[in-house]
């Protein structure tokens, strides 16, 4: 069972059946989180950094910010049983048009914000592949935490995470 | 590799219709008046039926279904007519798949579309006045992809060498290893289909938004921003990804701040589910 994962969206899950995919990453971020003792799993697709831009967006769509995505992937897992210091990390995207510098960045940007959340609350990543001018693309698996990226244009690879 | 070959390819395209032609003649035309194209469709029952088809979409929001063009006209401006137009017409050669960009079926319509309504939204705010002109370039912008497409898959590692290794953007390595890159192309083609001088400027210049045809128009910087929002977003990301020039220059004539950047991103997202449906809707045909 496919569950797809928009631009600006996310997906938690404890069904062993299902798979979390994620397309397309451009400037944006992809967070994928699995537990792999009580086999939860999900997946952040955000667009941009800070809810502080539209406090009114962000209250409608949490998921399209990274400053409200990714504490809410977390508290979604952990209600599926996911225990913080179990949880394996995988962040994908943050792609940048060449020579695209400064405020303009976004995708630097939304890489910054999930460094400064991640190091203030102790979390550390087990696989990224940021940055770059690529689209990638992530599923993760619920009943193994099978993990699989694709940059367009190329073939599948396993992320060696678990 | 031979370009002639390749340019000859051309005529595999399903061409403008003498419909297409007219209409496009008047949005090219500034002394012309956008209601005359109610008096050329009038007469062409698909283009009728496709361009009711689009504005009845949720992307437009009516309240009450349009079932007249002059009725759609009277609710939704000359300028969105035009558009929707231009869509009905032109999706047959952009809905099929295209393997050498890693584009799946669809992809490069949404992209396309989505580019052009970002596009003319940002026209809108800068009040520009050759709006639905500047709609249809950026909507066709990128139809030299579709013939190149075959080539790149042939070439691909070759042009993701010289992204990767020096630095170049996808456009200089399509025409390093291939010959000729998709602005170029894309450029013969509305050539060929005697797109007004303008389009052709703006399809052949659309990722070198320095060169302008005239000293005050935006036409192309705006066009060249939407297209950049897209590929941030991902929006039919394919296997060239972001791999084309940042101009620092363009967002500093439009007076376009990194939170403009962000705002319509933002704006963007909450328009894509609509936009999705109106993208099936003028191609699904």
């Amino acid at each position: 069972m496919d569950l797809v994962v928009g631009v600006g969206d996310m997906k938690v899950s404890n069904n062993p059946e299902a798979v979390i995919i994620t397309y397309a990453l451009g400037s944006c971020i992809g967070v994928a989180i699995y537990d792999p003792f009580v086999k939860v799993g999900g997946v952040l697709h955000y667009m941009l950094p800070e809810s502080s831009l539209d406090p009114v967006k962000a209250g409608n769509n949490p998921f399209m910010f990274g400053d409200t995505g990714i504490p809410l992937l977390f508290k979604e897992s952990y209600k599926l049983g996911a225990v913080k210091n179990r949880l394996k990390v995988i962040v994908l995207g943050g792609a940048q048009i060449l020579d695209q510098g400064g405020l303009f960045n976004i995708g630097n940007r939304n890489h910054t914000v999930l460094r400064k959340m991640f190091w203030k609350n102790n979390i550390t990543t087990d696989f990224e592949d940021v940055g770059g001018t690529v689209n990638r693309t992530l599923k993760l698996g619920i009943k193994e935490g099978e993990a699989i990226m694709r940059i367009s244009g190329n073939e599948l690879r396993k992320i060696k995470w678990i | 590799m031979d370009i002639d070959k390749i340019i000859q390819k051309i005529d595999s395209l399903s061409p403008v219709s003498f419909t297409g032609s007219r209409i496009m003649a008047i949005i090219s035309n500034p002394n012309s008046s956008l209601s005359e194209i109610v008096d050329v469709i009038k007469y062409d029952q698909v283009m009728t039926a496709n361009l009711l088809r689009i504005c009845n979409s949720a992307y437009f929001g009516l309240r009450t279904k349009v079932v007249s063009v002059r009725q759609a006209i009277a609710y939704l401006g000359m300028n969105n007519i035009a558009g929707a137009v231009m869509m009905g017409h032109f999706s047959k050669n952009f809905t099929a798949a295209q393997k050498g960009y890693d584009l799946g079926e669809g992809e490069l319509w949404k992209y396309s579309v989505s580019s052009a309504l970002i596009a003319k939204s940002l026209a809108e705010k800068q009040r520009l006045n050759n709006i639905p002109c500047l709609f249809t370039s950026a909507l066709l912008k990128d139809i030299g992809k579709i013939i190149l497409s075959t080539h790149i898959k042939e070439a691909f590692q070759k042009i993701v060498l010289c992204v990767q290794n020096e630095g170049m953007t996808f456009l200089d390595a399509e025409k390093k290893i291939i010959g000729i890159d998709h602005a170029e192309l894309g450029a013969r083609v509305a050539e060929k289909w005697r797109f007004s001088p303008e389009m052709v400027f703006i399809i052949r210049n659309h990722h070198d938004p320095l060169k302008i045809l005239l000293e005050d128009d935006l036409s192309i910087p705006i066009i060249y921003l939407a297209d950049t929002i897209c590929m941030m977003v991902g929006i039919g990301g394919g296997a060239d990804g972001l791999a084309y020039r940042y101009y620092q220059e363009v967002m500093s004539r439009l007076n376009f701040t990194d939170i403009d950047l962000q705002k319509t991103i933002a704006d963007f997202w909450g328009q894509i589910k609509a936009v999705e449906e109106m993208v099936n809707m003028s191609g699904g045909n």
